[in-house]
């Protein structure tokens, strides 16, 4: 089941980067420490917008990028919280 | 579109249940962003950019913060455990309701595109709003008028809601600012 059409390649390569995804998210479960979970779901984030940049192109759906826009922006703001927060713990914003 | 469809269910069940189990609040946050990142992604998937665009942002940006918040003002107990040990009554009981849903109402539902789903089978009304919306509201998104203009007072209603249990919290708390 090798791809040719480009789209479906687009598709096939989302794909992969979900199944990349359960591998990250194994480390945010496993930790051990806080920073590691922090850094595994701020990595997932950066994977989030290429999978829907990806899935944009594959479907022919432009507005997708939109979406995936406002999660690099909002992933950003939850990694700068979370970081924030075990540092100095109870200053948030 | 499938394998990436059903690969994303199962990441989105792990994250679930991770974020259920974990002991430690600020793990389960930080894998409560995960499973809104999967979420996001299944409802572009689903042709929803409204409800996509909404779980990002409230997902990833409001919800952690607002947990971050609540357990800065409360206790945060450390402990060796990863993982919660799983309530066996509550597991049954909950099994018990999915298994009714899934099995009762799923095939109720109406599979995506059914040309028999009351959307295709009325297509007068679902015409009638694609023409007048624009007119009407000046908004290019059909969903999106509706939610905004056409049922605008229920918006409202909510908002209000919204409102009346902020305004109790402070009276409980006797306090008379958000601070």
């Amino acid at each position: 089941m090798i791809p040719t059409d480009i789209n479906e390649i687009f598709l096939f390569a989302a794909a992969i980067f979900v199944l990349l995804a359960i591998a990250m998210f194994y480390r945010a479960v496993a930790g051990p420490t806080t920073q590691d979970r922090l850094l595994a779901v701020n990595v997932l984030g950066t994977n989030t917008v290429v999978i829907l940049a990806l899935l944009a192109a594959g479907l022919d759906q432009p507005w997708f990028l939109d979406i995936a826009l406002i999660y690099a922006l909002l992933n950003f703001l939850m990694a700068v919280a979370i970081s924030k927060f075990t540092v100095e713990r109870g200053g948030v914003l | 579109m499938s394998l990436v469809a059903y690969t994303l269910v199962a990441f989105i069940l792990v994250t679930a249940v991770a974020t259920a189990l974990f002991r430690d609040v600020l793990s389960a946050i930080v894998v409560f962003g995960a499973y809104s990142l999967g979420m996001a992604i299944l409802y572009t998937l689903l042709l929803a950019p409204d409800v996509a665009m909404t779980e990002a942002a409230i997902g990833a940006g409001v919800t952690t913060i607002l947990l971050l918040l609540t357990i800065a003002r409360t206790s945060r107990p450390s402990t060796e455990r990863l993982f919660e040990p799983i309530n066996v009554p509550a597991l049954v009981i909950v099994g018990a309701f999915v298994l009714v849903l899934v099995t009762q109402l799923l095939p109720e539902m109406y599979a995506v595109g059914d040309p028999a789903a009351p959307v295709w089978s009325n297509p007068e009304v679902t015409q009638a709003y694609l023409e007048q919306t624009y007119r009407d509201t000046g908004v290019q998104n059909a969903v999106t008028a509706v939610l905004a203009a056409y049922r605008g007072f229920d918006t409202f209603g909510e908002a209000v809601v919204v409102f009346a249990a902020g305004i109790a919290t402070l009276l409980v708390l006797k306090r008379e600012v958000f601070a």
